[in-house]
């Protein structure tokens, strides 16, 4: 069978045809993908092939086709080992609907399809407890603009009726100065109350929607999280919330106000002289037009100055943090001139950016003020001739600012619109992920503290990639298990499917013949203690960190944790004890330090499994056989799954369970394994050599 | 005295191009036969993909274990450089774009119309969108630039200056 171009099928009946050739998969034994840079290819194992020739290609793709590809795998390898080709699993890949292209991973919704329309109806489901206040706020400052408005035809009044040597009288100027005052001031109390309102209901909406974004990132699963990196987590939940906010309350709150402006005063001025109106709107399309090609010039200039800032930025940033290994290299000078030509390129975009917004600026005020120009002249053209009077041409030149202000505004609200909805996608795409691991309906709660099995579980972080296959083990309540094999052959992967944070995509995990799906997620994990290479300690004290897998733990258990763990000595070595502060801006620990203490976070709940990853990898070989001893202390009685680098640590290991490229390669224990002469006797052979060269 | 090993005597397993000799197997893969052991099944990897493609070209087996190095397709044999850069190409896929036809920015995504030199009869135009353009639109070098799209698929321009006055503009904001 040659590469194709066409159609790949597989038929219920495990036919697989590419190109026009068939071939059944029961002759199979696995479909693979391998992939390539910007492509990849498709490809079948043969139980048996031409010369020996058991591999063949069958079709090559795009990237855009990378998932159809790994469904295509899933789906053909459950047939091959089940003889089915219904999967149970749901599939990873889904279509948009309307389009029929592939979803981006972590999007429910088709970027080619998303409209602005279904933004704002997903921001207005957030919003709707603050309509009132909207409502009401938005409607007030209509109100307070409509007092502001009596201005100007106030002064045509007093001008036309009243201010007339002789005739007008002290007491009518009076009394209309007087209105035009209570006029400025009704608004301007309106305006001072609704700020209030509306700026406390958009920080409590974008605080609403920080907290539930929050929520959300703690509740998703790994797998989902893994799509994110955290420093674009954190700028949705705190950057976007903000312009959300920002936007609320500087943009948001103006718009209905600023638009009904607008219409009344042309209304107004159309009614009170349709030419002299005409004369003042003249100018306002080309003034339009002319603002927002400014601002779309400027914002993809200041765009690209934010750019260069945020290189020079990121530049700084790295030299800083890795300045150690800048002077151990000597390297103090290239670095130098690399930020001098970094900074001096943003220097020069930020010139350039400065010089156009000097020359656009005045431009542009210019050409705003040609509408009054024109009032001016012709209006006064047409007081003289005695066709309107004065008190109307005041009037027009009065209301030309009400008209210039909001077109300034209504000009630049659609950009800033965009960015808010922007910031509006990123902050919905978090809250409208849907967990994949799903949480039982009626949890059945089973003490863990039994035997785990693994029941032909295969499972990878994306479909076409599998890490673990066909994995089958049982360990009875109390064993000690280490995990031995290269990196990536999925250890770390086995662990993680016991604690639930995948799920395995074919096969089941069981703790006392109870599928872990079946338990609730909280219940498990208060049940399963885990010590990892990297002892991550939370800023507070060493008391906050020990406590904190067991919220409410007294001071006594704390301390019995701390010794179980070798670190209470340690600890009441410290001036303030238990109250040390630790964490990035604390108190600063040695390594074996913050792994005890990890270790008494990881025993304080009397877990009934006991997960060490890796828990004395980075630590020197002094260090470990202390941690090493409050180990065997804590597994005893516990069942325990240990994966050390070091396998003489593992040595206490009831069985030791070999995995390699993603299968169980080996199971005994540590004699069984040596007599076999297998991939154990290997790793060990290795490591001896490896210790003899370094003592040499 | 000590003597100190010159990092220039260091073998780094460069393949003898005169003892090497690529084919593909029935099946659509790469394979080597080299000093009397034949790989049926190689995959080419460049060392540099963008500044020098030709050049330093690692071979491996099956088990991701490099069998060697070429130097340069240059040192192959017409029928040997044939085959390696087949299925270089098939490694690595990255079209050309011939013109930008549209660009625009919408919630957050930049989605772009590319003509592309896929084929001999003109290319096609695709559709795409880039997310974080700062991260995946980036300027290899003053000529060059290179387009990750959401799906992980790349576009090269080659030379800005040879694209048209309209794309060159469309492009602009992309460029630092």
């Amino acid at each position: 069978m040659k590469p194709f171009s066409g159609e790949l099928v597989f038929t219920e009946d495990g036919r697989i045809t590419a190109g026009g050739e068939g071939f059944s998969a029961a002759d199979a034994e696995e479909v693979l993908v391998k992939a390539g840079v910007g492509c990849g290819l498709l490809y079948v194992k043969l139980k048996e092939g031409e010369n020996g020739n058991k591999e063949r290609v069958l079709c090559r793709f795009t990237m855009s086709g990378l998932k159809s590809a790994g469904e295509f795998c899933k789906v053909v390898n459950f047939f091959i080992k089940t003889g089915k080709a219904d999967i149970p699993d749901k599939p990873e890949m889904q279509n948009c609907a309307k389009c029929g292209r592939s979803l981006v991973e972590g999007m429910k919704e088709c970027l080619f399809c998303y409209n602005r329309l279904s933004v704002l109806a997903q921001a207005g489901r957030y919003i709707k407890p603050y309509s009132k206040t909207i409502l009401f706020t938005q409607g007030a400052l209509v109100f307070a603009t409509i007092f502001f408005l009596f201005t100007p035809l106030f002064n045509r009044y007093l001008i036309d009726t009243h201010l007339r040597p002789q005739t007008g009288m002290l007491i009518q100027i009076t009394v209309i100065a007087l209105g035009m005052l209570l006029a400025r001031a009704m608004g301007e109390v309106i305006f001072i109350l609704t700020a209030r309102m509306f700026n406390r209901a958009s920080i409590s909406f974008a605080n609403e929607l920080r907290v539930k974004a929050y929520e959300k990132i703690q509740r998703l699963s790994m797998s989902s999280l893994a799509k994110r990196t955290p420093g674009d987590m954190i700028r949705r939940v705190m950057s976007d919330t903000t312009v959300i906010r920002e936007f609320l309350s500087d943009m948001g709150r103006w718009a209905v106000d600023q638009t009904i402006l607008f219409a009344v005063v042309m209304i107004i001025l159309f009614v009170t002289n349709w030419r002299l109106a005409l004369l003042a709107f003249l100018p306002v399309p080309i003034i339009a037009v002319a603002m927002s090609r400014f601002w779309s010039i400027l914002h993809i200039r200041f765009e690209r100055q934010w750019r260069k800032n945020s290189k020079s930025q990121s530049i700084l940033h790295d030299i800083i943090k890795g300045i150690r290994t800048v002077k151990a290299f000597g390297n103090e000078e290239t670095e130098i001139r690399k930020f001098s030509n970094v900074a001096r390129e943003l220097a020069e975009v930020s010139e350039d950016n400065e010089k156009l917004w000097a020359r656009l600026f005045p431009l542009l005020t210019f050409f705003t003020g040609i509408g009054e120009f024109l009032i001016l002249f012709f209006g006064g053209w047409m007081v003289l001739r005695g066709e309107i009077t004065l008190g109307v041409l005041v009037q027009f030149t009065m209301f030309i600012a009400y008209v210039y202000n909001p077109l300034r505004f209504l000009v630049s609200f659609p950009r800033w619109l965009a960015d808010c909805m922007t910031s509006m996608v990123k902050v919905f795409e978090i809250l409208g992920e849907e967990s994949e691991l799903k949480e039982a309906i009626l949890p059945e709660n089973v003490p863990i503290a039994g035997g785990l099995a693994f029941e032909g579980v295969s499972f990878g972080y994306k479909s076409y990639e599998p890490v673990l296959k066909d994995i089958s083990i049982d360990i009875a309540p109390g064993e000690m298990i280490g995990l031995v094999g290269k990196s990536g052959v999925g250890k770390s992967t086995l662990i993680n499917l016991v604690m639930r944070l995948y799920d395995p995509n074919i096969g089941r995990i069981s703790v006392n013949g109870t599928d872990l799906r079946d338990i609730s997620q909280d219940y498990l994990h208060e049940n399963i203690g885990v010590v990892f290479q990297d002892s991550f300690l939370f800023a507070g004290t060493i008391f906050d960190n020990i406590a904190y897998a067991k919220p409410g733990a007294t001071l006594e258990e704390v301390i019995a944790a701390a010794k179980t763990a070798n670190a209470h000595q340690f600890i009441m070595e410290t001036t303030d004890g238990y109250n040390t502060v630790v964490g990035e801006s604390g108190h600063s620990l040695s390594a074996g330090e913050r792994q005890r203490i990890s270790i008494a976070r990881a025993i304080i709940k009397n877990p009934g499994i006991l997960i060490l990853d890796e828990a004395t990898s980075a630590l020197d070989v002094e260090t470990e056989s202390v941690i090493q001893d409050s180990l065997d202390k804590i597994i005893k009685g516990r069942t325990t799954i240990a994966i050390a680098h070091r396998l003489s640590t593992l040595r206490n290991a009831n069985r030791l369970i070999v995995l390699d490229q993603g299968k169980v390669a080996e199971m005994g224990t540590h004699v069984e394994l040596l007599k076999k002469k297998g991939l154990y006797y290997n790793l060990i052979m290795a490591q001896r050599q490896s210790s003899k060269t370094e003592v040499s | 005295m000590n003597t100190i090993g010159s990092i220039q005597n260091i073998d780094i397993g460069l393949l003898d191009s005169g003892k090497a000799e690529f084919y593909f197997t029935s099946g659509g893969f790469a394979g080597l036969k080299y000093d009397g052991t034949d790989y049926p099944h190689v995959t080419l990897k460049r060392a540099l993909p963008v500044g020098q493609p030709s050049e330093f070209i690692s071979v491996y087996n099956t088990e991701n274990k490099e069998i060697g190095i070429i130097r340069s397709l240059s040192e192959l044999s017409r029928e040997n450089l044939d085959i390696v850069a087949k299925e270089l190409d098939s490694r690595y896929y990255c079209p050309g774009v011939l013109e930008i036809k549209s660009v625009k920015d919408k919630l957050g995504y930049v989605y772009m119309e590319l003509h592309l030199d896929t084929d001999k009869s003109g290319g096609h135009t695709k559709s795409c969108a880039v997310k974080d353009v700062s991260k995946n639109i980036r300027m290899l070098n003053e000529q060059s630039l290179i387009i990750f799209d959401v799906d992980g698929n790349r576009y090269i321009v080659k030379d800005i200056d040879k694209l048209d006055k309209a794309s060159r503009k469309r492009l602009e904001p992309f460029m630092f």
